[in-house]
């Protein structure tokens, strides 16, 4: 069995099951563009500039949606396979543990790159949001590669023993995230406690990278480094964990 | 411990598998030889799925070396030759069963053809195009079988297979079982039910608080095990029969049970010649061997009351 088939394989297995299943989908997306509507149509913010208010909030969603894809819907349903006990009869099976994760990333990729691209159509629908081309591609790319820390994340929630736990704590944290981020109200408008606690999430670096590229400018150097540091943390955590699990 | 030609298939070296302070699996050597099939009896938390579990590479042993086909269990290349059905039942969701089953199919380098494996596993066209989650309970065990035998693999682990089976099921479950057997592949199988470990194992290894107890046929542990005895009514006075029985060789007990006399013995036919030559007036004699299950019950709580 070469690698390249298994990996074709898993890949196509996972993407039929992600089409079958669209209620993760559904949930990533509904909240995100409900709350760009409310706060570009109906709520009246008060913004100087208001295009440039429509397409900072539109990074904000976006960034959103796809932290909530990659913490809950990564996280629940690593949890979900192990309790069905699937994912240790796939520890019994000739498939590497390398391809099966590879499997659920590449899946989590493209159900990342659906939320982007259609949050940035309903931008585009509903405020006529106007950017560069190269601003559309690279504030998407910054949030699918950007992403990766919240993958870590949400491994760290699939390694949690009931479902029910998974899924309360990853919503605390995805929505705690969000907030203290700045992705549903800019940080700016926060008290100052709130501001300095927020500038180490990494969230707000997450958004960060793609707000400054809508506004024509590179992300900044502390997008990078907090953001690779977080996912530094994750990766030794969950190392650990996984060690942890296998001596038992 | 049987001896070998060639190199055993499942190999274990004096392991230890500790859960804290205590130990789950104390320091169990066995051999699987190829071809055999094995049964793995105890009661619960014997250690029975412990020491599966390790040599399906799912735990690390604390001490010790788990080996399958000489090497560790976790070699990619040693799980193309085995298949094993977990004790949980596992199915992913999203997917029909036909899809599962080509899914893992495809994992192996010379897997079973759908339909061998639809045979085997008594799945009917209609339940391979169900949702695997919306299988029944007897649906997902079939599934699960399947899916072990999916990769046609040399080695085969049950892990409790029939529980949860009606009769008709288990019947057939052993039915597939033998023909696997009979085409060479060696199979393990842990079971609760003794009678399946006396009809389908050809090697018992009885686990008791994380050891081996016994190990060997089905018919030299019962004769190990349990204990025959001479049985017979006589109208002459107990007391004096009973001293004379005790004086032949090889007689362990003697005892009386329900107007019955009883001596327990390894050699019945000597306890019969002696009871002849006393020319007693002994009617309705029996020649009682005792049932696994007895073997079983006896090995088990004797030594739970030693503690």
């Amino acid at each position: 069995m070469t690698t390249w088939k298994l990996i074709i394989l898993q890949c196509r297995m996972e993407l039929l099951r992600m089409v079958r299943n669209p209620y993760y989908i559904f949930w990533s997306l509904a909240m995100p563009i409900l709350f760009y509507f409310i706060f570009t149509r109906v709520v009246n913010t008060g913004a100087d500039d208001a295009g440039q208010w429509q397409a900072h909030y539109l990074m904000s969603m976006a960034s959103f949606s796809v932290m909530g894809t990659a913490i809950m819907s990564l996280g629940i349903r690593l949890v979900q396979e192990r309790v069905q006990g699937w994912a240790i009869y796939m520890r019994v099976t000739p498939l590497p543990g390398s391809v099966y994760f590879f499997g659920k990333m590449f899946v989590q990729t493209v159900m990342h790159l659906l939320c982007i691209v259609v949050i940035f159509v309903a931008g585009y629908l509903m405020n006529g949001v106007s950017l560069s081309f190269w601003q559309w591609v690279l504030s998407g790319l910054w949030i699918l590669i950007a992403s990766v820390p919240f993958l870590a994340i949400g491994t760290l929630i699939g390694s949690m023993k009931r479902v029910d736990t998974a899924s309360g704590v990853s919503n605390g944290i995805y929505l705690g995230l969000a907030i203290t981020g700045g992705m549903w109200f800019p940080i700016d408008a926060m008290p100052s406690i709130m501001q300095a606690i927020g500038k180490w999430m990494p969230s707000y670096h997450f958004g960060g990278g793609a707000w400054s590229i809508v506004r024509g400018e590179a992300p900044g150097l502390d997008n990078f480094i907090i953001l690779a540091a977080y996912l530094a943390v994750f990766m030794v955590i969950s190392t650990y964990i996984r060690k942890k699990q296998q001596a038992d | 411990m049987p001896e070998f030609i060639g190199e055993p298939v499942a190999e274990l070296r004096k392991v230890t598998k500790m859960f804290g302070s205590k130990k789950a699996v104390n320091q169990v050597s066995f051999a699987i030889e190829k071809g055999s099939v094995t049964a793995i009896l105890g009661p619960n938390g014997a250690g029975k799925s412990t020491a599966i579990s390790m040599m399906l590479g799912l735990k690390d042993a604390s001490e010790g070396e788990v080996l399958l086909f000489g090497r560790s269990p976790k070699d990619l290349k040693v799980r193309e030759r085995l298949g094993a059905m977990l004790q949980e039942v596992s199915v992913m969701d999203g997917l029909r069963t036909r899809e599962i089953i080509n899914l893992i199919r495809g994992y192996y380098p010379n897997p079973l053809s759908l339909q061998d494996i639809a045979l085997l596993s008594g799945l009917t066209s209609e339940e391979l195009n169900k949702w695997a989650v919306k299988m029944s309970g007897g649906q997902k065990r079939k599934l699960s079988f399947a899916l072990a035998i999916a990769g046609n693999p040399e080695l085969l682990f049950f892990d409790e297979p029939t529980v949860g089976l009606d009769t008709s099921a288990r019947r057939l479950f052993w039915q597939t079982v033998r023909k696997l057997a009979s085409q060479g592949k060696t199979i393990l199988f842990t079971t609760h039910y003794l009678q399946e470990a006396d009809d389908m194992a050809d090697r018992i290894l009885l686990f008791h608080q994380g050891q081996v107890v016994a190990d060997g046929t089905p018919e030299a542990i019962k004769s190990k095990l349990t204990r025959r005895s001479v049985s017979f009514i006589v109208d002459a006075d107990h007391r004096q029969v009973k001293e004379l029985l005790h004086e032949v060789p090889g007689v362990t007990d003697v005892y009386e049970q329900d107007g019955r006399l009883h001596a327990v013995t390894d050699d019945t036919d000597t306890a019969l010649a002696a009871l002849f030559r006393t020319g007693l007036a002994v009617r309705d004699m029996r020649i009682d061997q005792g049932s696994l299950d007895e073997a079983f019950d006896q090995l088990t709580t004797s030594q739970e009351e030693a503690v």
